[in-house]
């Protein structure tokens, strides 16, 4: 049994999604250039940044994953939401590799790091962004859809379905506004999610109550409901982690960047991200809030990452529940649409390059541009039906994220703040970052290793792939000849 | 002061902030997006200018 009505709530939604398509489609006018297309041709202003980001990092994905942590961690879930916001903060306050970044020029990170390290090592960059972006990419769609039929009372039959017209509506828009229609119904996405999420939360503590959900979270995990160090689950090696690993995405995930790329000037870049910074404890807490609030309610479950849905097709009455769809609807397809825009500017500008020997007509880029977006949709379709998902989603998250996240902030550091760099620890780094993490992931489905894997858990192995990761950028780079730093090109 | 201040006081903060921030970036991001296509389309004007200026 759902609340969700047809009439009322289906209108609701059916009102969003066309604002939304006709919103995404007008802008499509304004690109005549692949750099309208991947950046915006630079225009984006503080607010429209602001909002933009915030819709793009916070997917239905995102509220099952952060929900599921409340469930499951009380509280104390909420950690890297905190950690997040705090290393957003600094990098915005002091500019912190995305100065450097901005002012140079770059329409995405791999192109800075062949001023650096040379092509071989940008193209290679380019290869490990989008392999890490891609696998991480890949289980949205499946919990998109699962979140959906769950709120909407579907038959979960139609989860495919919903997953595909879900992917189909994003794809229009993408593929013909590029990052103009991306900023364009992020805006209204962001309008819409966030009035749904306030709404929703604001019910919850008025129905369940604080009192309610504290007595919960200290009956089921003690003191460490609330301090994550000494949760048995968490501990100082969850922290650590977390801490590196948000403090990476904050330097280099590709659809963060793509903002401060976007932005007209660098101060510009660095003020979206110091007012959007505790956007990120809102981002964990607020669904936190719900997965502690479907905890009361429901008691334990199976499966800890549908509770939340379950609790909320009951609790939100008709009317609201149409908000609630069309908040998480517009979460979802404002980051589906950045997620596939970004890894397509990775897969053209520096994937792509060695094959452009000569410039290609503005024309035939913007045609390989949408090309690739329709491609990644695909392979989204592909990979979110067959992967299972084992373990929590955002260890998974954490896990494949890391790939990239790893190697791609030390060679960032490294670039703009080490002159001895070079080409050998860029390349050293990139192995280490990479094969850490996949040997994990491998170990985890096989049955014969899956032990193995649960013994050494994703916190410490992630832990080690960071400093394994820097260690192999200073060692490589100091191995190199000295002859090779000569060569080396300056930064703009 | 309820129990458990520190959290309290996060998701107090948490809803005052987002409220408040997403009537003030819904007006303000409007605007932006105005000046954005209106840049857009004046560079856009410029550049068809300077094209047909070349052809002559």
């Amino acid at each position: 049994m759902t609340n969700f009505n047809w009439l009322l709530d289906g209108s609701i939604v059916g009102l969003y999604l066309l604002a939304t398509m006709v919103a995404g489609l007008m802008v499509r006018k304004y690109v005549g250039k692949v750099e309208h297309f991947l950046v915006a041709g630079r225009e984006m202003d503080v607010y429209l940044g602001i909002a933009s980001l915030a819709a793009t990092e916070f997917g239905i994905v995102t509220c099952m994953y952060t929900a599921q942590n409340g469930y499951e961690k009380g509280f104390a879930g909420a950690t890297p939401g905190i950690l997040m916001a705090a290393a957003m903060l600094v990098v915005g306050l002091t500019g912190f590799v995305i100065k450097p970044l901005r002012d140079s020029g770059v329409m995405t990170i791999p192109e800075l790091f062949e001023k650096k390290f040379g092509p071989r090592i940008r193209w290679a960059a380019g290869v490990v962004i989008v392999l890490g972006g891609l696998l991480n990419m890949g289980v949205f769609l499946r919990t998109g859809g699962q979140f959906l039929v769950l709120v909407a009372g579907l038959d979960v039959r139609y989860l495919e379905i919903m997953m595909t017209a879900l992917l189909l509506g994003v794809a229009v828009y993408t593929i013909l506004g590029g990052m103009l229609s991306v900023l364009v119904t992020d805006f209204l996405q962001f309008v819409v999610m966030s009035v749904g999420l306030i709404l929703v939360t604001i019910l919850i503590l008025m129905n369940v109550g604080w009192e309610n959900m504290v007595n919960t979270v200290e009956a089921r995990y003690g003191a460490g409901g609330f301090n994550p160090f000494i949760n048995p689950t968490m501990g100082w090696q969850y922290v650590v982690f977390n801490l590196m690993l948000n403090t990476a995405a904050v330097l280099t995930w590709q659809t963060i960047i793509a903002r401060v790329l976007a932005a007209k000037d660098t101060n510009t870049g660095r003020k979206v991200y110091t007012r959007t910074s505790f956007f990120f404890v809102c981002r964990f807490l607020i669904p936190g809030i719900w997965g502690i609030a479907a905890l009361a309610s429901l008691g334990p479950v199976t499966n800890t990452l549908e509770a939340m849905p379950h609790y909320l097709s009951t609790a939100v009455p008709a009317g609201l529940m149409g908000i609630l769809v069309a908040a998480m609807l517009a979460a979802d397809m404002s980051t589906d649409s950045s997620y596939m825009l970004t890894w397509c500017s990775v897969i053209y500008n520096d994937i792509l390059a060695p094959f452009r020997k000569r410039p290609w007509s503005e024309r035939k880029g913007l045609f390989w541009n949408r090309t690739i977006i329709a491609l990644i949709g695909i392979f989204l379709l592909l990979y979110g039906l067959w992967y299972p998902l084992k373990g929590d989603l955002w260890t998974y998250l954490g896990v494949t994220g890391t790939i990239y996240l790893a190697s791609i902030s030390m060679l960032l550091i490294a670039c703009c703040y080490w002159n001895r760099a070079n080409s050998w620890g860029a390349a050293a780094s990139i192995f280490i970052s990479a094969v850490i993490p996949i040997t994990y992931l491998v170990m985890e489905q096989l049955p014969s290793t899956a032990e193995t894997a649960r013994t050494i858990g994703p916190y410490y192995s992630g832990i080690a792939t960071y400093l394994l990761s820097g260690a192999a950028m200073v060692v490589g780079s100091l191995l190199k000849p000295q002859s090779g730093v000569g060569s080396r090109k300056e930064l703009a | 002061m309820p129990r458990h201040w520190f959290w309290w006081t996060l998701t107090a903060a948490c809803v005052v902030w987002y409220s408040t921030i997403t009537v003030y970036v819904a007006i303000k991001g409007a605007a932006d997006i105005k000046n954005m296509l209106a840049r857009l389309s004046a560079t856009k004007a410029r550049e068809d200018a300077e094209e047909n200026t070349d052809a002559v």
